[in-house]
């Protein structure tokens, strides 16, 4: 039912329900030409020779963009990315992976600049591509990059991060605590296992697109379906050689994210073409260029850890590879936050972890909602059962035995403060039913099982998120904030939080569009960071306009401070009430005028005791399901999913729910059916008929969200964040519940029915 | 996708007619459902479509006591789901129908056009194969009438000549005491396309012997195929757990599975087995039911 | 080459010139400034495009606008009357059947084709009729409780 704290129906609902949201695709420009990118058919190769003189006397093409175009030009620096400059608008002087863009043209019709595209000439040489992890980290192997550009300054959690010279690790974060060799010594059991999942598709409906246009000449305007508008504005002032002001980043709702819109993606060329064309030009890339555009990190993780007899966890060895593809992007954040939780969310003393991103010719690996934890997790919860059923020790206890509680010490030496862990651990196990068996099924082949999993994720720290709030002479407000909506409701939560302090209602609360020359800095919308940066950022906005009103009718109507209130939407004076209107009226002489608030958040890594805090606050759930196998196909059924999430405080209950229920859908398809398959560095399943992702029809009876709320003090209203935690336990979860249904252990994503079939056969061969 | 020349004939000689008259450059086009993908992929790309909709004999579906159900090739996948004349004399096709594609597919997709298509991932081919349907083809030259596992070649590869136009599937009434399954298999989603599809049909005239075994597989081959082995096995005996074991055995080594996305060999080939078990099983129930 | 066709969208008579390739989501779209419908996986798969033609939801990317010819179509702007909305509109927004909403145009106007044939489906009707939409937000739950509630279930 719906749910909403206030009863308010969500902003952007209606024009969404009557077809009336303008997406970027949708938008239409005069003059607008049609760009199309030539991509590379080889996964690594150099380029010998591009000529593009056919291409450009094709009637209706306007612009052809090559090497040519940016290299050694004066007003451009084609050299860019979010972490590391390594990636260049066009390839320079190789392809680096299937999908790479080599040219580019523009066009005044699509069909034009399709023959254009074919009229391209190209001349590869083939090099031996790195297809694998392993194959990378070979001494002498062949090198994605030669030399990878670091810019002198960058995102401050990653400063220390470099490329290790003469390899293919992108990055090699490390992690030590303790003694790890006195903790396996200590240890009675030790425990080591390999787990693996492969590269996946965010596959958002919506693809990557972008409409760039130079106006008057002189000022770049850019429409484009990114997650973070100012890194975007940036990343082009620097590439384009501008100053900030004169590059302006507008974004209309997006369908979806998920974190891969996140960073520069087909903006630079996008800019590129326009300025070479002297015409607007927009680009909106098929479904197969978005498989070759951006992916979530597959991974080998070595996982060896040491506990005593009684299940006290006391060492863990453990090494990451995550493959990050041909460009570096946003992977050295995702080893650093797969490295800090490959402890998990549990106590263990002695610690010895190596996270590694590492340069492969594939497509670039970037965020992924749950980023880098998903990776982490499917390990670290899976050898959790591991180890529970070798010692005989319920998986539950196990966990509560060694979970994190309040004020415990994390892997990074910092206290944990506002993590509701085992409130989520025990809802989930009551609310599945775990002291009670499953009901057996009416077909004797067929198994049934519970599993549970959980977590432990960080959030971006240091960030930045800035508000203002508007308050009209009517009473109503405005609200700029530059947080992207993308479906998660954003929009209307932060016009909640403005509502709410404010004490007005939705319905006199505009949101304003994400336009970088209109709202002030945010960083990303992204890391589930917007309800608790953005958030506080518009109710100190809020509070600020409430001082202004305080102040005014101090000096204006003559009132002590001390007897002006707040209530229901008016200002309380000991013998009245006023409108806020009135208090406008007042002190503009007539029905106009305007007071700005404004609210900033920075989050630091040292917080104000002096104590170290790697994340702003922390995400803490748990999942459980209950599964079917047929154990004469290994065909899976999920019957029931629960999953547990401390949000903190629930701004919008609906919202939250929706968030669990659908990261837990996402998390199914990860689990079950999603992966990039190659093929020497060709992909086999660049579609969305062979890459497959959950349907209706897929879906268990139950998908059951809780929401636990252990609120934090910096937080707005005391909510913390939510887009990703869901995600995170499903798959552990259902192969938790399959080894309790049929006795095998799958370590290797996605769970098909082979695996399972394979792992029974094995196991009757065995006698088992 | 290049431009093409969009044809209309609103007879089967017409249509014949300007296939030939393109010599191999141009398609029947139905709903478009097999030749949209491939030709915005550029694998095909025709001088024309002919635009077989309008023509009146391709269409509807009716049952004669004697020939038996004759669907007309525009029949949708939809149309056969929901036809009351096809739930009622072949209540199969409504279950076999509801998990092809997607509501989109089934609305414009044709029978005609996805026989024609020789996919090997299907569902339809392999029911058609058990209960014996045929198929009748109009060329230049005439009419033909052949079985249907006559239709498949290879992948993707018909017999079906490039000005022959595939017209109706008929099938004929089956004897009382026939039981029939479909049984698909998909590796992941149940939006997925096959991984293997099982069709078994029994008949058992006189005293539970099978006087007639038909077993088809799909998506283990180039083509949807006749496990003859597994049908041998069966024929003309009396059903036991044993036989039926020997026979999904035997059905398993028959087929050609190709490890791909969907599966490897191995697992293709084991899930056959357990399918076609599974489906006779059911099949005898139904046809001891009559 | 162009061809001449004559449609009624929307209840509204239409006439338009389109090549014989042209699909019917980029007349819709393009010509006729109808973007609710959108294009996400290029082969029917996806159910973003989803337009009914004659009643019957067909995935409009992969539907030649040639055989819209003489065909009655609806996007999901002619749903409302008005400004009264369809029900099916009022029950996705009040059980929060969507999020980022980029699927919701496909969804709506297929469930509506669903109502229109069977008006009391049970669950597992709706979901086998729903199976071939996608939605990567993960709303199913949401979208089920939906068409329950405006088929009144």
């Amino acid at each position: 039912m719906s749910e909403r704290s206030d009863g308010a129906r969500r902003l952007d609902y209606l024009a969404k329900v009557t077809g009336r949201a303008t997406y970027l695709a949708d938008m239409k420009l005069p003059g607008v030409c049609h760009g199309r990118i030539l991509r590379s058919p080889y996964p690594h190769a150099r380029i010998v020779r591009i000529e593009v003189s056919k291409a450009a006397k094709i009637p209706g093409v306007v612009a052809t963009l090559t090497r040519d175009d940016i290299l050694d030009h004066p007003a451009l620096d084609p050299y860019y990315g979010p972490v590391f400059k390594d990636q260049t608008i066009v390839a320079v002087e190789k392809v680096r992976h299937v999908g790479d863009p080599v040219a580019a043209v523009a066009a005044l019709t699509p069909d034009a600049a399709e023959e254009a595209l074919g009229a391209i000439e190209v001349e590869y040489e083939e090099l031996a591509a790195i297809t694998d992890v392993h194959e990378a980290l070979k001494k002498n192997a062949p090198l994605v990059h030669d030399y990878v550009k670091v810019p002198e300054a960058g995102f401050a959690d990653l400063a220390e991060l470099r490329p290790v010279e003469g390899t293919n690790i992108c990055t090699h974060f490390k992690l030590r605590r303790g003694d790890i060799d006195k903790g396996f010594a200590e240890s009675d059991h030790i425990f080591e296992d390999t787990f693996t999942l492969p590269a996946a598709q965010h596959a958002f409906l919506e693809p990557h697109a972008c409409i760039a246009q130079v106006e008057q000449g002189q000022r770049l305007t850019v429409w484009s379906t990114t997650q973070n508008p100012f890194v975007v504005r940036t990343q082009l002032a620097n590439i384009f050689k501008l100053p900030v002001a004169r590059v302006r980043v507008v974004v209309p709702y997006l369908g979806g994210g998920y974190g891969g819109k996140v960073y520069p993606k087909v903006e630079p060329l996008t800019v590129a073409l326009a300025l070479k064309a002297a015409r607007p030009v927009r680009v909106v890339l098929s479904r197969e260029e978005v498989f070759h555009t951006i992916t979530k990190h597959g991974a080998v993780i070595r996982m060896k850890t040491g506990v005593k007899k009684d299940g006290t966890l006391m060492a863990r060895e453990c090494e990451v590879l995550l493959d990050t593809g041909a460009y570096a992007e946003i992977g050295p954040r995702v080893a650093k936050k797969s490295g800090y939780t490959a402890a998990g969310p549990y106590r263990i003393p002695h610690l010895k972890i190596d996270s590694m991103s590492i340069y492969t010719n594939k497509p670039p690996a970037g965020a992924f909602r749950g980023f880098g934890v998903s990776q982490s997790a499917w390990a670290h919860e899976s050898q959790m059962d591991i180890i529970a059923h070798a010692l005989k020790i319920d998986p539950l206890k196990l966990r509560l035995q060694n979970g994190y509680d309040e004020n415990d010490t994390f892997v990074t030496g910092e206290r944990l403060t506002s993590i509701g862990f085992k409130q989520c651990l025990a809802e989930v196990a009551n609310a599945i039913g775990w002291e009670e068996k499953p009901e057996t099924a009416k077909d004797r082949h067929v198994k049934r099982g519970k599993g549970i999993a959980c977590l432990i994720k960080a959030t971006i720290t240091p960030s930045i998120s800035s508000a203002v709030v508007k308050l009209n002479e009517d009473g109503s407000a405005s609200v700029y904030a530059g947080t992207i909506e993308m479906g998660q409701g954003s929009e209307t939560t932060l016009a909640q939080i403005a509502g709410r302090e404010l004490e007005i209602p939705l319905e006199r609360i505009q949101m304003l569009g994400v336009d970088t020359d209109v709202v002030p800095y945010d960083l990303t919308t992204s890391s589930s960071r917007s309800t608790f940066h953005m958030g506080k950022a518009v109710q100190l906005a809020a509070q600020d306009v409430k001082h202004q009103l305080k102040r005014i009718v101090a000096e204006d109507f003559g009132v002590p401070p001390e007897q002006i209130g707040f209530s229901q939407g008016k200002i309380r004076l000991p013998e009245s009430l006023l409108d806020y209107r009135e208090v406008m009226a007042k002190r503009f002489g007539m029905p106009g005028g305007t007071l700005v608030g404004q609210g900033q958040v920075k989050t630091k890594t040292v917080d104000e005791r002096g104590e170290k805090t790697t994340s702003a606050f922390w995400f803490v759930g748990a999942g459980a399901a209950e599964v079917e196998v047929d154990s004469e196909t290994g065909k899976l059924k999920l019957l029931r999913y629960v999953t547990a999430v401390d949000v903190g405080k629930a701004i919008s209950v609906l919202g939250c729910r929706q968030q669990l229920a659908g990261a837990s859908i996402t998390g199914m398809g990860q689990a079950l059916f999603e992966e990039l398959v190659y093929d020497n560095g060709q992909l086999i399943n660049p579609n969305l008929i062979d890459y497959v992702i959950p349907s209706l029809g897929d879906m268990p009876q139950k998908i059951e969200p809780i929401l636990v709320e252990v609120p934090h003090k910096e937080g707005p209203f005391g909510a913390k964040g939510i887009g990703e935690t869901a995600l995170i336990p499903v798959a552990p979860a259902i192969a938790n519940a399959i080894f309790d249904a049929v006795g095998v252990r799958v370590k290797d994503l996605p769970i098909k029915a082979e695996k399972i079939f394979l792992a029974l056969e094995e196991k009757r061969g065995q006698g088992r | 996708m290049r431009d093409f020349e969009y044809l209309e004939p609103t007879t089967v000689d017409e249509a014949c007619a300007m296939l030939k008259d393109y010599g191999g450059e141009a398609r029947p086009y139905a709903g478009g459902a097999y030749l949209s993908i491939v030709m915005r992929q550029g694998l095909l790309q025709p001088k024309a479509l002919v635009n077989i909709k309008k023509i009146n004999e391709l269409k509807g579906i009716r049952f004669d006591a004697k020939e038996g159900l004759v669907i007309g090739a525009l029949t949708t996948h939809r149309e056969l789901e929901t036809s009351k004349v096809a739930r009622e004399k072949f209540p199969i096709f409504a279950h076999v129908e509801r998990e092809v594609a997607n509501i989109r597919v089934r609305n414009v997709g044709t029978i005609g056009g996805n026989l024609a298509a020789g996919e090997p991932l299907t569902d339809l081919a392999q029911v058609f194969m058990t209960l014996d349907a045929r198929v009748v083809i109009a060329g230049p030259a005439g009419k033909r009438i052949i079985p249907i596992e006559e239709l498949f070649l290879d992948f993707y590869h018909t017999s079906l000549g490039d000005d022959e136009i595939l017209t109706q599937v008929i099938v004929p009434p089956l004897p009382p005491r026939s039981g029939i399954e479909y049984i698909r298999f998909s590796s992941s989603s149940v939006v997925d396309k096959p991984c293997v599809g099982v069709c078994v049909r029994l008949t058992s005239e006189n005293d539970d012997m099978l006087n007639t075994v038909r077993i088809a597989l799909g998506c283990v081959a180039p083509t949807p195929l006749r496990a003859r082995n597994a049908e041998e096995i069966l024929s003309g005996k009396r059903l036991s757990p044993e036989l039926i074991e020997q026979a999904a055995g035997a059905a398993a080594e028959e087929c050609s599975p190709t490890s791909d996305l969907r599966g490897s060999e191995k697992f293709k080939r084991g899930i056959v087995r357990v399918l076609v078990r599974r489906a006779a099983e059911k099949a005898y129930e139904r046809a001891r039911q009559g | 080459m162009k061809k001449h066709i004559r449609l009624r969208v929307n209840g509204l008579d239409r006439e338009l010139e389109v090549s014989t390739g042209a699909t019917l989501l980029d007349t819709v779209r393009d010509q006729l400034d109808l973007t609710a419908a959108k294009l996400g996986c290029e082969m029917q798969v996806c159910g973003a495009c989803t337009l009914l033609v004659d009643g019957k939801p067909v995935s409009a990317c992969s539907y030649l606008a040639l055989d819209a010819d003489g065909a009655e179509i609806l996007t999901t702007e002619g749903l409302a009357q008005g400004d009264k909305l369809h029900p099916l509109q009022e029950s996705f927004m009040e059980m929060g059947a969507l999020q980022c909403g980029y699927c919701t145009s496909g969804f709506l106007l297929a469930a509506k084709a669903l109502l229109d044939e069977n008006p009391r489906p049970s669950e597992d009707e709706i979901r086998e009729y729903l199976a071939g939409n996608f939605c990567r937000c993960g709303c199913y739950g949401e979208i089920l409780q939906a068409v329950k509630r405006a088929a009144g279930i």
